[in-house]
């Protein structure tokens, strides 16, 4: 599959106060093409500073990152919300979709942003990621008609809508009933298939033993990085 | 031509902000509406004063206009009395040859108010002798369809003619009679009438009392279509007994040269008169200056209350803007995630604001017509010839650019906030 994105020495620390809080001390990963990844660890671990700054949200203090064989460490804003739009998806925990727009228009969001896609072009990329999903027979529907199940779907139809490389999921199933939590796990499972890289950010280990790999962080390191 | 399809996305989005929040846009949009109404019709009503006085110094002779009247001598002078013999044709003879940038010298000799008489109708109006330069100096003419005016010949033969304004007309004939040739009586003298003047009315004005087309008029215009004119020498021959004049009206080739003609006019009437100052000069120009103070000081005062209340306006933007912001800090950091840059998020915002104030300013120039209109129906009321204001298209869009400027930069900051806001921070917010 090849590699996607290599880290070497990744610190992140904040100051808060007179005090130094090192979120990241020294990570080295790599994660290749179609992997389907468990992040794992308890609050205050390290693990959604690691998920923003190669999400291209945040920056490291220190280290490099090796995106598709650039590096990446050191973007400006406008630079970073390039990748953001073009190379990476996000699916949240509390869904976040726009409460005035439609879910056509909620997937069709990111494409907004980019200077490639018309009008038409964004609708139609949008309907493709819905059906991708299941969710083609809700598309003038406000996201609060539907269900924390169809929310989260939705979600990830706009996660994918620009075709990413790596799709990152923050605890994607905290808000869903058991039902739901299956579904979107396989959903999300899925997307391997076409070569998107999945990382779950998760403290739950059932959330975490649907991935091939499990990384386990505690304290800003990496504590195990297995396969299973 | 991207920024142009970016500016057009975020004026949408804008308007759908406005639509899911009607009653918030329209609160926002009040200081803008009021503000917007209040410089549009202050300036609107302003515009029309002016429009009325320069109208009224028009009619007062323009400013080009120098008026030599009589004066009783000063303590100093009494004595000397008999030394000048007043205003006389003389004194139009001198300033004629001696001063070129005077234009037209109008002497007139006033008979005074008489009764006239028509076929056992009867009007009382002022008689006036004066030559044919009286009609340029007043701006006045007789339509050629109306007759003529007093020709130098009437004044050489001191013919029996005479002119009238609109209004004797009006008073001494019935419509469908034609007074042109028509001999009237005045002081049982004989005159034909060989013209009418026309008839003046206040353009951009109302005159309810006007009826019928050409005839009578009223307010603040009346008196200058009364009067009966007559060959100046024919006044003084026939009913003066001398050959007084009662003033001169000049009229300056330029306004520009008003000063030095006032110059001129003086040191050449001291020297008819023989020093004696029993003259005196006026001019329109004071009475024009002093309106253009007023209307500095109107437009200044008026000026800045609207200024005020725009810049309430764009507070209350400003002020709505940023709970808006407040409110949605979710929204921006979920367009940031998916990859929105800061400058999305600035125009977005700045696109807002810019819908707020141009709807806020259309909205207001709908109420500054309907304050004007309530203005001119209340002045009509007080006044019959009040001013009355007339929408200029120039000044509605000045009004309508101020608001969107105004908008504009109260849009600067609540957009800056917003573009630079943290996603992540902005993500975690509840």
């Amino acid at each position: 599959m090849g590699s996607l994105a290599t880290i070497r020495g990744l610190h992140k620390a904040y100051v808060m106060g007179d005090e130094t809080v090192h979120a990241l001390d020294g990570v080295d990963l790599n994660f290749d093409r179609g992997e389907y990844i468990a992040i794992l660890g308890p609050s205050g671990s390290g693990k959604s500073t690691l998920m923003h700054i190669l999400g291209f949200m945040d920056t490291p203090t220190k280290g490099s990152i090796l995106f598709e064989g650039e590096e990446v460490s050191n973007l400006s804003p406008d630079r970073r919300a390039w990748y953001r739009s073009n190379r990476v998806g996000f699916v949240f925990q509390s869904f976040n979709l726009l409460p005035r727009l439609s879910v056509l228009e909620n997937v069709a969001l990111p494409l907004l942003y980019r200077e490639d896609y018309t009008e038409d072009a964004r609708e139609e990329a949008a309907k493709i990621a819905l059906e991708r999903v299941g969710m083609s027979h809700r598309l003038t529907h406000r996201p609060t008609q539907l269900s924390g199940g169809e929310r989260q779907r939705v979600a990830i139809a706009r996660a994918i809508v620009a075709r990413p490389a790596i799709v990152f999921a923050d605890e994607p199933t905290g808000n869903l009933d058991v039902k739901n939590v299956d579904r979107i796990l396989d959903l999300l499972g899925s997307l391997l298939a076409e070569g998107i890289t999945v990382v779950v950010v998760t403290h739950d280990l059932s959330v975490a033993a649907k991935a091939k790999r499990v990384i386990s962080m505690r304290a800003g390191k990496v504590q195990e990085d297995r396969l299973q | 031509m991207k920024l142009l399809i970016r500016i057009r996305a975020a004026v949408i989005n804008g308007l759908r902000e406005l639509q899911a929040n009607k009653v918030r846009s329209l609160l926002s949009m009040s200081g803008i509406i009021l503000g917007v109404a209040s410089l549009v019709a202050m300036v609107t009503v302003v515009q029309g004063m002016v429009g009325n006085f320069r109208q009224f110094v028009d009619a007062m002779g323009g400013i080009e206009k120098i008026t030599v009247d009589k004066q009783a001598l000063p303590k100093e002078q009494e004595h000397l009395a008999e030394l000048s013999e007043g205003l006389t044709m003389r004194d139009v003879e001198q300033i004629k040859a001696t001063i070129p940038i005077v234009r037209y010298v109008s002497p007139e000799a006033r008979v005074g108010y008489e009764k006239i008489v028509w076929e056992g109708r009867e009007v009382n109006t002022m008689i006036n002798g004066v030559t044919p330069d009286w009609l340029p100096v007043a701006k006045r003419w007789v339509n050629p369809s109306e007759g003529r005016f007093i020709s130098d010949l009437d004044i050489l033969h001191k013919t029996d003619v005479c002119v009238l304004g609109s209004s004797i007309v009006a008073e001494l004939f019935p419509p469908n009679v034609d007074p042109l040739g028509k001999v009237i009586r005045v002081k049982g003298k004989r005159f034909i009438i060989i013209g009418l003047l026309n008839n003046i009315e206040a353009q951009g004005m109302e005159i309810r009392s006007a009826s019928g087309k050409g005839r009578g008029s009223g307010g603040m215009w009346r008196w200058r279509n009364s009067g009966v004119y007559i060959p100046i020498s024919t006044a003084m021959a026939k009913f003066n007994g001398n050959d007084r004049l009662s003033g001169l009206g000049l009229q300056v080739a330029t306004g520009d040269d008003l000063n030095y003609a006032v110059e001129q006019v003086e040191r050449t009437l001291l020297q008819t008169h023989n020093g004696l100052r029993d003259f005196t000069l006026t001019t329109n120009e004071q009475t024009l200056e002093d309106f253009r103070k007023t209307e500095v000081a109107f437009k200044l005062s008026l000026g800045g209350v609207a200024g005020i209340s725009l810049f309430v306006g764009g507070i209350g933007i400003m002020n709505v803007m940023l709970a808006s912001i407040n409110e949605r800090i979710r929204e921006i950091g979920v367009r940031k995630a998916v990859g929105a840059r800061g400058s999305d998020l600035f125009l977005q915002f700045l696109s807002e604001a810019a819908v707020i104030s141009v709807l806020g300013g259309l909205i207001g120039l709908v109420v500054s017509m309907g304050i004007v209109s309530i203005m001119n129906y209340v002045l009509m009321q007080a006044v019959p010839t009040g001013v009355v204001s007339r929408f200029d298209w120039i000044i509605m869009l000045q009004g309508l650019s101020f608001s969107v400027v105004v908008g504009l930069i109260a849009g600067v900051y609540p957009a800056i906030r917003a573009a630079s806001l943290d996603p992540i921070e902005a993500l975690r917010h509840e």
